[in-house]
């Protein structure tokens, strides 16, 4: 484990040089976040109106977590770094090192969006404050658990990602998976709860990762229950068994098709 | 022991073949087309315990897929590797303990942090304790002078002070056998130079077995008491340094200024390298036609300059590259 710590906190030491950068990006962040602002308080005539079982500011504490979790665990760079990795034969030199490639990843990745997770909850809370006035009422444990199932959550996208991004040890270039995977999430996952998707659809998008990876945290911070947690937990630890699982899989079978260029 | 054996290794790899435009490109997608590569071809050979050798070729030879096949990056088709004992296709994370790896034309170090905290990091992944790559990493920045720069970001490092950085952070796990892939490619001679004395340091000191491919004839010369050259795959040969030297050592360039223009031809033993008039120069297979004779047909009163060396062992080389081809 001392050895996935490490790569973690070098990873984090290395990313502390872009810090700027992450403030930047902050501003698309808030521009997302206030048009949401506006299409809510249209949506809502009436501030104590409930919509779904939402209210408005509930809504907008929604997409205020759920977009700090896209924004997070968004790996384009992730997954085009190891497609890039996997065609030019770079992951060989990862191979003969005594780290497993797949905890490897997880941690250089954790470690390189640790600095923007934590700017953007701060400031995206900020954000919050300053348009509704109030944040929902969570205890100290309370507030704990849900930054370990936003953790977690980043955990299950960085697996998901490596997955898509070792596709490219099968086909020529795994970006367009992974094009595909963001919006689903972007666009399933983080703009609308579940409850707003119609009743056919709620089965499968309650299975599917974005109830691990974005809706049950950010309902867990707009509305807490006890019960939800522990839903959400075993979903967490079972996606991340199959996500870890699969990952594997598909590297021991893909590092036997590995051709390094220039030998 | 042998430290390295390697029996009948061979390795092909399937490349994809593209017709030309793009009637050919969506062939390519609905039916596509494979040719076999043989990259390495039944190669043997054994390495003892601290020896230094060199394993060089022409491009495309085989030598870097037979180095990362030695060190389990890649699968052999057939054949039988141990290298310190352990078969790097079955047990390759316990091989990675005893090894080190650098190839010259990729960095292993986070460029943002300082070779020091780049140290502290490959001490983690090889489960070192604390204390005892503090102890190391003393040790090595004295051996390879890294004071200057130690607290530097690798980012702002000169090339030659990165690959001594690549070279400290590959031993620091005191690996047994040290595989060098073109150690000093981009480097000035007097970089290169140092890099060379702190290798031949390293293998002094710590008895680390040196595997090296370098295209760099000054590496191998320098560096390796063995020398083994592949071609198309196979080994075309296996043999000391010295050996490799003396018996092609029977030609001998001979270059000469003279007063007045000679008219001299191509003779058996005797082939003409350059002919400017006045200055001419020679190769003497001296099997066929000793020197003084050769110098005889020149008539010595003639000379003004003369200089007499042997072929350079990079031409050596690559008469036995292309011998093969």
């Amino acid at each position: 484990m001392r050895k996935y710590i490490f790569i973690f906190k070098s990873e984090l030491m290395s990313n502390l040089q872009y810090v700027f950068n992450t403030f930047t990006g902050f501003i698309g962040y808030f521009i997302h976040i206030f048009i949401f602002l506006n299409v809510w308080q249209y949506i809502y005539s009436d501030k104590s109106q409930i919509i779904n079982g939402y209210t408005m500011n509930q809504m907008i504490w929604y997409v205020i977590v759920t977009e700090i979790l896209w924004s997070v665990a968004n790996g384009r760079k992730l997954c085009r770094k190891i497609s890039e990795d996997v065609r030019s034969g770079n992951i060989a030199y990862n191979i003969n090192k005594p780290y497993n490639y797949i905890g490897y990843s997880l941690a250089n990745h954790l470690g390189s969006v640790a600095i923007k997770a934590l700017i953007y909850t701060v400031l995206g809370i900020l954000v919050g404050l300053m348009f509704l006035g109030t944040i929902p009422s969570i205890t100290i444990i309370e507030a704990v658990i849900i930054i370990i199932t936003g953790i977690l959550a980043t955990v299950i996208s960085t697996l998901l990602i490596t997955f898509i991004g070792l596709f490219s040890f099968y086909v020529e270039d795994s970006n367009p998976f992974f094009w595909v995977y963001s919006k689903f999430i972007l666009v399933l996952g983080t703009l609308f709860p579940i409850e707003y998707f119609p009743k056919v659809m709620q089965p499968f998008l309650n299975y599917s990762p974005i109830y691990a990876v974005s809706y049950g945290p950010a309902k867990l911070f707009t509305s807490f229950t006890w019960d939800l947690f522990i839903k959400l937990f075993i979903a967490q630890v079972i996606y991340i068994i199959i996500g870890y699982g699969l990952c594997s899989m598909l590297y021991k079978k893909g590092v036997k098709r590995l051709n390094v260029n220039g030998g | 022991m042998s430290i390295i054996e390697v029996k009948h290794l061979s390795k092909e790899f399937k490349v994809k073949i593209k017709e030309k435009g793009f009637k050919g490109s969506l062939k390519s997608i609905v039916k596509p087309k494979y040719k076999k590569v043989k990259a390495v071809k039944n190669i043997n050979f054994k390495v003892e315990k601290g020896e230094m050798i060199a394993f060089i070729g022409p491009n495309g030879a085989g030598k870097s897929t037979t180095i990362k096949m030695l060190t389990g990056i890649l699968y052999p088709d057939k054949g039988d590797i141990r290298v310190l004992d352990i078969d790097p296709t079955k047990n390759r994370k316990q091989l990675a303990y005893q090894i080190g790896t650098v190839f010259g034309q990729k960095e292993q170090l986070w460029t943002h942090l300082t070779p020091y905290d780049n140290f502290k990091f490959f001490g983690a992944i090889y489960d070192i304790p604390d204390s005892r790559v503090e102890k190391k990493i003393q040790e090595l920045r004295e051996l390879f002078e890294l004071d200057e720069f130690i607290d530097t970001p690798v980012r702002n490092l000169s090339l030659g002070q990165r690959i001594r950085c690549e070279i400290v952070a590959s031993l620091i796990h005191e690996p047994k056998v040290l595989f060098l892939d073109e150690p000093t490619i981009g480097l000035d001679p007097v970089v290169k130079e140092n890099i060379r004395t702190l290798i031949k340091r390293m293998n002094k000191e710590y008895k680390t077995t040196i595997f090296l491919t370098s295209h760099d004839v000054g590496d191998i010369e320098k560096l390796c008491k063995r020398v083994i050259i592949v071609n198309k795959g196979q080994i075309v040969l296996d043999d000391s340094m010295e050996n490799l030297k003396y018996h092609y050592l029977n030609k001998k360039i001979v270059e000469v200024k003279m007063k007045e223009k000679v008219n001299l031809e191509d003779e058996d033993g005797i082939t003409i390298l350059k002919d400017k008039g006045y200055n001419l120069k020679l190769e003497i297979d001296t099997t066929k036609k000793n020197v003084t004779d050769a110098i005889k047909l020149l008539n010595p009163d003639n000379i003004i300059d003369i200089n007499i060396s042997n072929i350079p062992l990079e031409t050596i080389i690559s008469d036995i590259y292309k011998e093969e081809d």
